[in-house]
């Protein structure tokens, strides 16, 4: 197990690495100047150079490369003698709009991303399952053909589209919710929660309907499962054959699903977030990339693939605990 | 003659297809004694493991029977659900044929044993079902039955497996185990350990057994009486000496002819699609 552990945890890194090196080359050496952006317009020659310098653009590839992995893990400093800054680590180098630590700014944000995250996750968990259920123990019947066609149109609707709809209708038509405005959870949980009610269920209807298919088609695949006809053979109700032979098999693929689908939502709903003016990871990267801010895209960009690698690996020690066939270390 | 345990009669099977209903069973009977075995031999397709799902009452979706199958006095076609539940794995059991997977991946052999038991037997404790399925895979011959119950089916080889799938019905002393094709799955070595399983199990308890193979050196081990099914119907039925000794249908022949032998020319298969065919 321990072994397991380090092998993954090894693969882990070196994917990390390569997300690192891959970003800083798109980034840094692909794109424009920084410096030119960096000291804006009635720039002379040597400014350039001066923050060529501070920056450390003068120098190689590798070791700019080096110094911002270092920085990432012991932090780095900017400038020198009197000018220079201290940026801890993990240190991600500083907006080139705003001057601010990229670092900070994924913090502040990071909480309002995971709100919309984990809203719209319980959200589509539970209607694309019960849905996909219900699908499966009606199939081919009413209730099944009316699902797939809600899941068809749920599917097939743009975020954005769903997004502006919802807003039309529910805010200025029919005024049930708030135009979307930031309430911290402490000061008003009612306003809260009508506040991120639409990006949760903008987001929740795709995924839902993704699930819902999902669930559906493995429900009804391990209802054929030879194991299922031994439990019916040995007398068992129609409650345990499905509680403990049909649903723990028709479930498990989801794990791996959702866990994919949450990490890469966490690391930021790019349309969602702008749509509803929500000032999380998703619009820090959209407002980061219209005006082609550097270090914030790199920072946001390096952060969704940790999120993917971790949640990989989550789910991978998930499978473990869920599959027998796949936990190591067991005897034969 | 003993008392009987299963009479069907005019038992068919039918699935609606684009023409009317394909009938796969077509009125068949079948008497088996008390402690008796019965082998119903035939081709893929013959209907024979229809007819088995049709007793247990597991016929798929769609499927539809008639007939009468009369189960030591009662009627099984006129129970309801319920009635028939009490019945399945504790009165009848069944073996099936590939026990890799007719076995669930997610759960300890044990855990697969014990619940048809305490599914049957109201007010059991984990603790005496777990005893049970111990107590039932050592008479199966699993070495190390108190650990072994803990494992999961992959863990098993093959025919390991199938001595668990045959615990699992053990477990509750049927009066009636099928056992649908129980050796085609597994190694040749390892059948003829498993059919004596079976004749062992079957001479302890008393236990009826029907047992369905397209492979009549498996059934002439096994069984007293046999009948020869194809595309649904009865070909012949008769004691085993006899059927094997003298068959009178041509298909029968065809069948015992296929049987491959040790003296047989190299390279020579015989099938069925010969003269009988037409």
């Amino acid at each position: 197990m321990i072994r397991f552990l380090l092998n993954r945890v090894a693969g882990m890194v070196v994917v990390l690495f390569l997300v690192c090196l891959f970003t800083f080359v798109i980034f840094f050496v692909l794109s424009p100047d920084p410096a030119v952006q960096v000291c804006g317009k009635n720039c002379t020659t040597e400014a350039i150079d001066q923050i060529r310098a501070n920056l450390g653009l003068d120098r190689p590839f590798w070791t700019q490369f080096w110094t911002f992995l270092s920085g990432l893990f012991a932090g780095r400093t900017y400038g020198t003698g009197a000018n220079a800054v201290e940026c801890a680590a993990p240190c991600l180098g500083y907006s080139f709009q705003s001057s601010q630590p990229v670092t900070d700014m994924i913090v502040q944000r990071l909480p309002v991303s995971a709100t919309v995250a984990i809203g719209a996750a319980v959200l589509w968990l539970l209607a694309g399952v019960t849905a996909g259920l219900v699908s499966a123990v009606r199939e081919g019947r009413f209730a099944d053909r009316f699902i797939a066609g809600l899941t068809l149109t749920g599917m097939s609707i743009p975020n954005y589209v769903l997004a502006l709809a919802l807003q039309f209708l529910l805010v200025v038509t029919l005024r049930w919710l708030p135009f979307p405005h930031a309430v911290p959870f402490g000061e008003d949980p009612v306003q809260w929660f009508m506040n991120f009610l639409m990006p949760w269920i903008v987001l929740a209807i795709g995924a839902a309907a993704v699930y819902t298919r999902l669930t559906r088609a493995n429900v009804i695949e391990t209802l054929q499962e030879n194991y299922v006809r031994t439990a019916r053979a040995k007398g068992l109700g129609p409650g345990l054959v499905w509680r403990r032979h049909a649903l723990r098999p028709a479930l498990t693929p989801i794990v791996t699903i959702f866990g994919m689908d949450f990490a890469s939502l966490l690391g930021g709903a790019l349309i969602t977030e702008t749509v509803f003016g929500l000032n999380g990871i998703g619009k820090l990267a959209a407002d980061s990339i219209t005006k082609n801010d550097q270090p914030v895209i790199m920072g946001v960009t390096l952060l969704a693939a940790f999120l993917v690698v971790v949640g990989n690996m989550v789910v991978d020690l998930l499978y473990t605990a869920i599959d027998p066939r796949v936990r190591v270390g067991s005897a034969t | 003659m003993s008392e009987a345990l299963l009479r069907v009669r005019g038992l068919t099977v039918a699935f609606p297809t684009a023409s009317g209903p394909g009938e796969v069973v077509k009125a068949l009977d079948l008497d088996l004694d008390r402690g008796g075995s019965l082998g119903i031999v035939g081709e893929s397709g013959s209907g024979k493991s229809m007819t088995s799902l049709a007793i247990m009452g597991l016929l798929p979706k769609g499927a539809t029977r008639s007939g009468s199958i009369e189960f030591a006095g009662t009627e099984l076609t006129a129970l309801r659900e319920r009635a028939m539940r009490a019945v399945r794995g504790d009165r009848i059991a069944m073996v099936f044929q590939d026990p890799l997977s007719s076995l669930n991946p997610y759960y300890t052999v044990g855990t697969q044993i014990a619940e048809a038991y305490q599914a049957h037997r109201r007010g059991v404790t984990r603790r005496q079902a777990r005893r049970v399925a111990i107590a039932a895979m050592e008479r199966v011959h699993i070495e190390d039955a108190a650990r072994r119950v803990d494992h999961y089916p992959h863990q098993f080889s093959g025919g390991m497996r199938q001595r668990v799938m045959i615990a699992m019905t053990l477990s509750m002393e049927p009066e009636l185990i099928i056992a649908d094709e129980p050796t085609t799955a597994l190694d040749v070595t390892v059948q003829a350990q498993i059919l004596d399983l079976l004749a062992e199990i079957r001479a302890d308890t008393g236990a009826g057994l029907i047992l369905i193979t397209h492979d009549l050196a498996v059934v002439s081990e096994v069984a007293d009486r046999i009948v020869v099914m194809r595309d649904g119907d009865l070909v012949e039925s008769g004691t085993a000496e006899r059927i094997f000794t003298d068959p009178r249908e041509p298909y029968t022949r065809m069948l015992l002819e296929a049987v491959p032998r040790i003296d047989d020319e190299i390279g020579l298969l015989r099938t069925t699609a010969g003269e009988a065919e037409s």
